[in-house]
């Protein structure tokens, strides 16, 4: 019976290979939960930066903060692009270098230099495959972004922003809408788009310490951190429902297989003592005879 | 009574009600009581106290906001004490 034997080796290979899956299904389930909590609880801080900042931002103020500075013609732009630092996560990876290579084009089309930062494993590996130079690179940022890790990215391009080295930043993340819905955005940093203040809303005359020009200086750097931050937190928790996803349909094929792969040995083995019940029949029959 | 939130980039850390605030802001200390005009301060360096007896939190940068008797704490960095 080699073919049953061999059956019964495939039989087994996919069961482990399910456990390893639904195992990581369960993981990337109790990640995801985790990261979609910070994301939820990052929301009061950008929620009341973008309060103050567009209640005291006016338009003609916006010549005097150089991180507002609208350049015409850029010339040179920074693209940071968050990826993760593992796989098995089925398109999210390919899905945000895509997203990056588009825009990397089309800003490349208008005659624009691009420097790309790339954060995570992947989008290294690619650009690394691909011959492309990196202006910066790492790693080390966590399934547990920190508020630090946003500012370490994003001051020095702040800086190189204001001296006018750098006409643009942008970031390349996956925006979190809901688990299934996490699609690979582009945003633009710097030049920093003001909110704008709700509709409707009631404008407060606030006492204002020490006034609005300086309360803005400091806030729109925090305003632009928070958003880096809020981009990282947003990657995590789509690469999390990523790989559950994933995981959940490779658990599922392979319950799909193991299906169809206990069926035929069962058949060949039902076959196999159907010949030998036959054979021993056969026998008796002939000593009879 | 104020109605306070304490909110760092990652978390918010303190919601509820106190009797009064007292923030550290960038140049002193500045204390808010119920029926404070509207405000935003920018903040300092120091020891923010919710009440007289309530929680303290170590606070970095950000600002203060008062608007009717909501009390808002947004800073770069906090702990509690």
């Amino acid at each position: 019976m080699a073919k049953g034997r061999e059956l019964k080796g495939r039989i087994k290979s996919v069961e482990n290979t399910r456990k390893i899956t639904r195992t990581m299904e369960m993981v990337a389930t109790s990640k995801m939960k985790r990261a979609q909590d910070r994301v939820v609880s990052a929301r009061p801080y950008a929620n009341a930066l973008t309060d103050v900042i567009s209640s005291l931002y006016s338009p003609d103020l916006a010549e005097r903060f150089p991180l507002l500075r609208q350049v015409s013609a850029p010339k040179r732009v920074a693209l940071v692009v968050l990826t993760s630092n593992r796989g098995l996560a089925g398109g999210f990876n390919a899905n945000l270098i895509k997203q990056a290579r588009v825009q990397i084009a089309e800003l490349e089309k208008t005659n624009v230099k691009v420097e790309v930062h790339v954060i995570g494993k992947k989008g290294i590996g690619y650009f690394k495959y691909v011959g492309r130079e990196l202006k910066s690179s790492r790693i080390d940022v966590t399934d547990r972004p920190t508020a630090e890790n946003a500012s370490e990215i994003v001051d020095a391009l702040m800086k190189e922003f204001i001296d006018g080295e750098l006409d643009g930043v942008y970031v390349t993340y996956s925006k979190f809408n809901s688990v299934l819905n996490t699609p690979p955005t582009t945003d633009r940093v710097l030049p920093v788009t003001p909110p704008v203040a709700k509709e409707g809303g009631v404008q407060r005359d606030y006492l204002l310490f020490p006034s609005a020009e300086a309360i803005l200086t400091d806030l729109l750097p925090s305003y632009v951190r928070n958003a880096i931050y809020r981009a990282l937190v947003e990657t995590v928790a789509g690469e999390q429902a990523a790989r559950r996803t994933a995981m959940k349909n490779a658990t599922d094929n392979a319950g799909d297989i193991l299906n169809v792969l206990r069926r035929t040995y069962n058949r060949a083995r039902q076959a196999q003592i159907t010949q030998e019940i036959a054979e021993i029949v056969g026998g008796a029959a002939a000593l009879q005879g | 009574m104020l109605t306070v939130s304490v909110i760092s980039p990652e978390a918010v850390l303190f919601e509820g009600t106190t009797e009064s605030v007292v923030a550290p802001a960038f140049d002193g200390q500045v204390g808010i009581l119920t029926g404070h005009a509207p405000m935003v301060t920018l903040l300092g360096k120091g020891e923010l106290r919710l009440g007289t007896a309530g929680q303290r939190f170590n606070v970095e940068g950000g600002f203060v906001q008062v608007v009717d008797d909501v009390v808002r704490v947004v800073t770069e960095r906090a702990s509690a004490v």
